[in-house]
């Protein structure tokens, strides 16, 4: 094993009685971009804070290249950062912004000049130099505050919720700057977020916070496909959860019963306890197959409601004791035609493909 | 990180000493002068040799300080009448209206605020030694309500300002006359805001010297003129004990407004 | 329908046009009592004894009111400073200390602020006297060997008003400390920059509109002071208040009077001018 670049140990975060991070632990290659995903209060603006070293760990340690980061107070840290709130110096211009590191480094003017230019250049906001920040809209000012993070060459770019007080359109607008900035400069980036998508858009991996822990780390993708949790099961894409009683387990697969009396086997079953009766069992949308005839190992259901959304269809049903399950079928499915509200179906799947948390 | 109180390191200290040493600063006058009131020593020596209560006996036994008390708490009450009354009115109007020179309006009542009382004291002074006011209980309120209505306005000003004048219409729309919905919808919308300016008139009137001073004569003097009257003499231990009801006066009206607002909360 | 809608606009028009008549009694109270009375007093300023400038070119010309100029403005002016220097700490603290301390701090703010001008001017009289708790204690710990002279003079008036004064550069302070984003100094921080750095590069120019508008409402309260200054001052030691007091009161000038106040007035509007065009603390920021 070569030494990780940033390497997060057991960090703990108390507030008296409060516990805000519980036990993170979690290395980061160089380059890479990597997402704290959770919604809020499940420390990882906490583990982002203590990085940055606004705060100080109860317990745990933090290593760049090997060396602890914790005694070296936040300004020695040499490491960027870009805010959920608007952060720029108003009393300073745009140009002043971004020189600011380079001034408290005491760099030349000459090379103040062509570095704040470049960083501006990096960004798209040639010329504003002169511009006042108040005079600049949100997704400009965060612009600018990328580049003031980013001017000074930093091993590691913190970034808070960027982009949560812009609207969507231009939230997705600076994603893809995010993206080509990563791109062209190489430097690793560590971004917060509450936004799946936003977080699936950007992320070489994810890591899913839920109550101060990390739940699971992985490509977008890895989660998806192979959610370890429960949780991260219903964080990461679009999830059902349907109760099932748990006849058998081993090797990590279960025989489960479903309502109704479907018997399914070979579910990949999580955090299994022995015996445990029941299990939850995660059923996504878009791989569900709806019929309007008895199918063998289907599920039966009662159709809610149809509603077209453009690309697919979806389609609420409900089990015979009363569980909700959205289906998604693409645009032009051969049982819309022959199903509406009120109807008997069956639900139909791979049971490899489903989960079963205990 | 210079805002965030628990990472100013070396700073804390330093910041938590120096307003320490600020409190105690602020705090120590008053202290004092509440131990000396009972202290024994003519010449205010401190720590005091023995404690008593002559000096607040000599207070009681001299009518003429009652007699000020009177007086201001007198004037004090007429001046808080009024002042409400014309600072409601005069809010609402600059809150209302829409006719032209309304910010020089409102500049033009809070000027007596911010100008030299001694100005104003001066002119006024003047004024009523023709008008034949000087030194009677009319004049006296005249030129205390000067000073008080710009706390008033400005109380009431912002009280009306959180105010949704729509709420009013609503009830003039439900039936009520426009005097009706103001008296019933309004006022008690914006009692903070009265109450406030209750506080802020009856002490600016109760607590104000130099006006005061030049409107009293020997026989209509208010509690102020008095303590400033035997100040001028020597530092008697009875203005001790007079400041010294008068602070416990200013807890107990600190108090009250505490419990107004927690009131108001819960 | 019809009916009800058009007595509705015709209400509407009169409470607007008629809110006028509410502002009228506070009016005729400030033109009568205030404006008149003022104006008055300068036409006599210029008529008595005779008609001319002769009392300003007395008021400026001599060096006896020059030195009561000269220390209205040194006295105003240490007053600030010391006010602003000490204020802006505390403030600085108050405005990021958890509430149930800061509770504290302001309730004994209030409390200074709020008790009677005279009670407050009479303690320092007996505090800073010669045989006082502080001439006593400065010479129990050997830092003196006789009393000072700490009251009669220009030092008392400015211990006495620093005291009146530091309420009035705290409280507005500690709002604009608050207003500013603590996320902004973190920033700072993570640029590089040590504490003092980030005071004097971000947080000192970011509060510094509301100091200069603070300083200036102290530096203005201070030069038109008359108790304090009265009390605590002494006789060869007068402010500018003072001089007017005493032109009217004892010496019944009315014409000086007039003119030393017209000259407080005037300072007093023309620096109130400045903090309303260029220090508003809503406009800077």
């Amino acid at each position: 094993m070569t030494q990780p670049f940033l390497s997060i140990q057991g960090i703990r975060k108390t507030y008296g009685q409060v516990t805000a991070v519980k036990n993170v632990s979690l290395d980061v290659a160089k380059g890479e971009f990597m997402t704290f995903l959770g919604p809020s209060g499940s420390g990882k603006s906490t583990t982002l804070y203590i990085l940055a070293g606004f705060q100080d760990p109860t317990d745990g340690d933090i290593l760049l290249n090997g060396q602890s980061l914790l005694s070296t107070p936040s300004h020695k840290r040499n490491i960027g950062m870009v805010f959920q709130r608007y952060t720029l110096f108003p009393h300073l211009t745009v140009g002043e912004n971004v020189a600011f590191p380079l001034r408290i480094r005491r760099i030349g003017q000459a090379e103040i000049t062509e570095r704040v230019k470049k960083a501006l250049k990096l960004v798209r906001l040639e010329g504003f130099e002169d511009r006042k920040p108040a005079l600049m809209s949100g997704g400009q000012q965060q612009r600018v505050a990328l580049a003031r993070a980013l001017v000074y060459n930093p091993p590691v770019l913190l970034m808070d919720e960027p982009l949560s007080a812009l609207d969507k359109k231009l939230r997705e607008e600076i994603q893809f700057e995010i993206r080509r900035i990563h791109q062209e400069t190489g430097v690793t980036i560590l971004y917060v977020t509450h936004d799946q998508e936003e977080a699936l858009r950007l992320s070489d991996r994810i890591a899913v916070f839920s109550q101060g822990e990390i739940d699971q780390i992985g490509t977008g993708q890895e989660l998806y496909a192979n959610p370890a949790t429960h949780f991260v099961a219903g964080f990461i894409g679009d999830s059902n959860f349907i109760n099932a009683e748990v006849l058998s387990s081993a090797d990590g697969k279960a025989k489960l019963a479903l309502p109704g009396g479907t018997v399914i086997d070979g579910v990949p079953m999580h955090a299994g306890k022995a015996g445990g009766k029941s299990a939850s069992l995660l059923l996504r949308p878009e791989r569900l197959s709806l019929s309007g005839m008895q199918v063998a190992n289907g599920l039966a259901v009662t159709i809610n409601d149809i509603t077209f959304l453009g690309n697919n269809i979806e389609v609420s049903t409900q089990t015979g004791n009363g569980e909700s399950l959205s289906v998604r079928l693409p645009f032009g499915h051969e049982a819309i035609s022959s199903i509406s509200r009120g109807d008997q179906a069956w639900l139909s799947f791979e049971p490899k493909s489903t989960h079963a948390f205990a | 990180m210079l805002l965030d109180f628990d990472k100013l390191g070396g700073l804390k200290p330093f910041l938590i000493g120096l307003t320490a040493l600020v409190c105690l600063f602020l705090i120590l006058p008053i202290v004092f002068i509440a131990a000396l009131s009972f202290g024994s020593s003519q010449w205010l020596i401190f720590p005091p040799p023995s404690w008593t209560f002559k000096w607040y006996q000599m207070l009681f036994a001299d009518p003429r300080w009652l007699w000020s008390a009177l007086t201001s708490l007198k004037i004090a009450a007429i001046v808080t009448v009024l002042s409400v009354i014309l600072g409601f009115l005069a809010a609402l109007g600059l809150n209302r209206g829409s006719f032209a020179g309304r910010e020089a309006l409102r500049a033009l009542f809070l000027t007596p605020m911010i100008l030299p009382v001694v100005v104003l004291a001066v002119a006024l002074y003047a004024l009523f030694l023709q008008l034949g006011l000087a030194g009677t209980t009319v004049g006296f309120i005249i030129a205390h309500l000067l000073i008080a209505l710009p706390f008033s306005i400005i109380s009431i000003g912002n009280a009306l300002e959180g105010f949704d004048k729509s709420i009013e219409d609503a009830a003039i729309l439900c039936g009520a006359s426009p005097w009706e919905a103001r008296i019933r919808v309004t006022v008690p919308a914006v009692s903070h805001g009265i109450f406030a300016a209750a506080i802020f008139s009856f002490l600016a009137s109760w607590d104000e010297v130099v006006l005061a001073i030049f409107m009293a004569s020997p026989t209509l003097q208010t509690l102020p003129v008095k303590i400033w009257a035997t100040l001028r003499q020597d530092l008697t231990p009875v203005i001790a004990a007079a400041s010294t009801i008068l602070i416990a006066f200013t807890i107990l009206l600190m108090v009250l407004a505490a419990l107004f607002r927690k009131g108001r909360k819960a | 329908m019809v009916l009800s809608a058009t007595t509705d606009g015709g209400e509407r028009k009169i409470r607007r046009n008629g809110s006028f008549g509410y502002v009228v009694p506070a009016l005729l109270l400030i033109a009568f009592f205030f404006i008149i009375p003022v104006l008055m007093l300068l036409m006599r300023s210029v008529l008595e004894p005779t008609p001319g400038l002769q009392n300003y070119q007395e008021l400026l010309g001599s060096t006896t009111y020059l030195r009561v100029f000269l220390n209205t403005f040194t006295v105003a002016g240490l007053v600030t400073v010391v006010a602003v220097v000490i204020g802006f700490p505390v403030a600085w603290l108050l405005a990021i200390m958890p509430d149930k301390w800061s509770r504290l701090v302001m309730a004994i703010i209030v409390l200074s602020m709020w008790t009677n001008l005279l009670a407050r001017t009479y303690a320092w009289m007996v505090l800073l006297q010669r045989t006082g708790v502080v001439n006593k204690m400065l010479m129990s710990l050997g830092i003196i060997d006789k009393p000072l002279a700490l009251v009669n003079n220009l030092v008392g008036v400015t211990i006495g008003m620093t005291y009146i004064m530091l309420p009035f550069v705290i409280l507005p302070l500690i709002g604009i400390l608050k207003a500013i984003d603590p996320a902004i100094l973190r920033a700072a921080a993570l640029c590089g920059a040590n504490k003092r750095q980030c005071f004097t590069r971000v947080l000192l120019p970011l509060s510094l509109p509301g100091i200069a508008s603070g300083a200036l409402m102290v530096f203005v309260m201070s030069l038109g002071y008359y108790v304090t200054p009265a009390l605590l001052g002494g006789t060869s030691n007068m402010m500018l208040a003072e001089l007017v007091a005493q032109f009217v009161q004892s010496l019944v000038n009315w014409g000086m009077g007039g003119a030393a106040a017209l000259v407080l007035l005037l300072v007093t509007m023309v620096l109130y001018a400045i903090q309303l065009k260029f220090l508003n603390p809503n406009r800077a920021r």
